[in-house]
């Protein structure tokens, strides 16, 4: 049975898309037969992030409406073929997802793969409500500024009222926070909250943190997500993640400022 | 055809501010109010109030005072201020708030009257931003973090076990008695009885401690809970 997993936030721009780009691409990377759906109708942008905009033909929102098989609407990643990603339409709005829509696309995903990925639009509206909705788990994408993380509380208060697994009493969706553009020198300067703080305030267990990197930009210019890219800080950031979600223990890096002197090092301070 | 739906009702806890008038000296009155204003400007703008007095007042000029400075009276207690208070298109409330009536000013309830009370609601998931959650008639136990931007409301004493970061207002139907404790202080609101005080207004000594707030002489007292 397959793991449905949303990337949701509350706040815009923080990350959700890098990172769910990044996690499907870590899953399949690592053998698992991957599906992710960008929920952002209105404003399709996993697509470009995923390097497949020009072979768009079908979307989440014509298979919602039956005017499209989901094979149809599935898109093969060029580079592993256990990965699919299933678009969000450019001209209908939100109200063309529908609660039973979304159930019956993921119960018929759920049968043949074994993670799929909720791309979740910024917000706590209808799109974000049906992201979350069938999730088992949620990656929480958090940066560390105050209203970011105070998004996240509110989506986190979201997760556990406002989910079907909450609404059935069929447990609790299982929360990992990732935090994103992470940037170590500007919070030993007081200018960001730190990796504890955040912790501290949001209380679920860290997954990850991905450092501010130029790598993502280019990455997502480029139509690859940072993953594929090994030698960047925020491509080994997320296949650190991957591993960890899959239960593989591994040291959290990039928390540190870089440039650190040997007492520093020594110390590990 | 099913007619036009124009009005939605909707049940909502409001926090009003009481103003006892001591004085009918307008000139002090208005002194206070901008002093009040000058101190806690965020606190003054949009603050509902309501007016209470044992004596009769120039109601017009206190109403033009307070808007004056921002603050946005609403009503009046049932009494003296009654009359005028209607003619002024206020709403007169009943003495203790609204759902209690009949109590007339001056009566004392005999010591451990038996009050309403329904068991304590035990809260065990954190407090999150944007939640609110409301004990009626009881206490209100939540064993880890009210989260900024979060509410915790109970008739009786709000007890938080983690860090008390949100919104907590004990004796929300006016029991004077009622108290908040939280291991860790960190409140953006906190109110007993109707009498609160917003972080601006709070002493900074308990900030981050163990510590409960109550009601001393109608004031709020936020006091450490360790030794
Ligand atoms: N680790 C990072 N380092 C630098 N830039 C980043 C990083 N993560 C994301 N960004 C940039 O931040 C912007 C927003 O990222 P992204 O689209 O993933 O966010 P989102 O949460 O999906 O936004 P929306 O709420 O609009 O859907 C993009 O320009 C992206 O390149
Ligand atoms: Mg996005």
């Amino acid at each position: 049975m397959a793991k449905i997993i949303v990337v949701t936030s509350g706040k815009g721009g923080v990350g959700k898309t890098t990172t769910s780009a990044s996690f499907a691409t870590g899953l399949a990377m690592r053998g698992h037969k991957t599906a992710v759906i960008d929920f952002d109708v209105g404003l399709r942008n996993l697509d470009l992030i995923m390097g497949c905009e020009r072979r768009v033909v079908f979307d989440f929102v014509n298979v919602i409406h039956g005017e499209a098989t989901l094979r149809q609407a599935l898109i093969k990643d060029k580079q592993h073929d256990n990965l699919f990603i299933l678009a969000a339409s450019q001209t209908r709005d939100k109200d063309a997802l529908t609660a039973d829509g979304v159930g019956r696309v993921l119960d018929e995903l759920a049968k043949d793969f074994d993670y799929i990925v909720c791309d979740s639009p910024a917000g706590i509206e209808k799109g974000a409500h049906l992201a979350m909705y069938y999730a088992d788990e949620a990656l929480v994408v958090t940066n560390p500024e105050v209203s970011s993380v105070r998004d996240s509380d509110r989506v986190l208060g979201l997760l556990a009222s406002k989910t079907r697994r909450a609404e059935t009493g069929n447990g609790r969706v299982k929360e990992h926070l990732v935090l994103t553009r992470y940037n170590p020198a500007r919070v030993q300067k007081g200018e960001m909250l730190s990796v504890d703080d955040v912790r501290e305030i949001l209380a679920i267990p860290l997954l990850g943190v991905i450092p501010e990197s130029p790598a993502v930009l280019s990455s997502s210019n480029a139509g690859v997500p940072v993953i594929a890219n090994k030698d960047s800080d925020a491509g080994r950031a997320y296949e650190d993640l991957v591993a960890r979600f899959l239960g593989e223990p591994r040291e959290h890096r990039f928390i540190a400022p870089e440039k650190k002197g040997l007492l520093g090092r020594l110390f590990g301070t | 055809m099913t007619p036009k739906k124009a009005l939605e009702f909707k049940g909502r806890m409001l926090s009003l501010t009481r103003a006892r008038i001591l004085d009918p000296d307008l000139a002090a009155i208005t002194a206070q109010l901008q002093d009040f204003a000058r101190q806690m400007p965020r606190a003054a703008q949009g603050m509902p109030v309501v007016l209470e007095a044992e004596m009769a007042v120039d109601l017009g000029a206190v109403l033009a005072a307070m808007r004056e400075v921002g603050m946005q009276p609403l009503g009046v207690t049932d009494g003296v201020l009654a009359a005028s208070a209607r003619q002024w298109g206020l709403a007169v409330l009943a003495p203790d708030g609204p759902g209690r009536t009949g109590r007339s000013a001056g009566t004392v309830e005999p010591a451990g009257a038996p009050a309403a009370r329904r068991p304590t609601r035990i809260v065990t998931e954190p407090v999150r931003s944007g939640q609110q959650i409301y004990a009626a008639e009881g206490d209100l136990v939540v064993l880890s973090a009210v989260s900024a931007g979060a509410e915790v409301v109970a008739d009786g004493c709000v007890h938080v076990y983690g860090a008390l970061r949100g919104r907590a207002l004990a004796g929300a139907r006016g029991d004077a008695q009622a108290r908040i404790f939280c291991r860790r202080f960190e409140a953006e609101l906190v109110a007993v009885a109707g009498v609160y005080a917003v972080a601006e207004q709070m002493q900074s000594d308990w900030r981050g401690k163990p510590a409960q707030v109550r009601l001393a002489d109608g004031k709020l007292r936020i006091e450490g809970l360790d030794g």
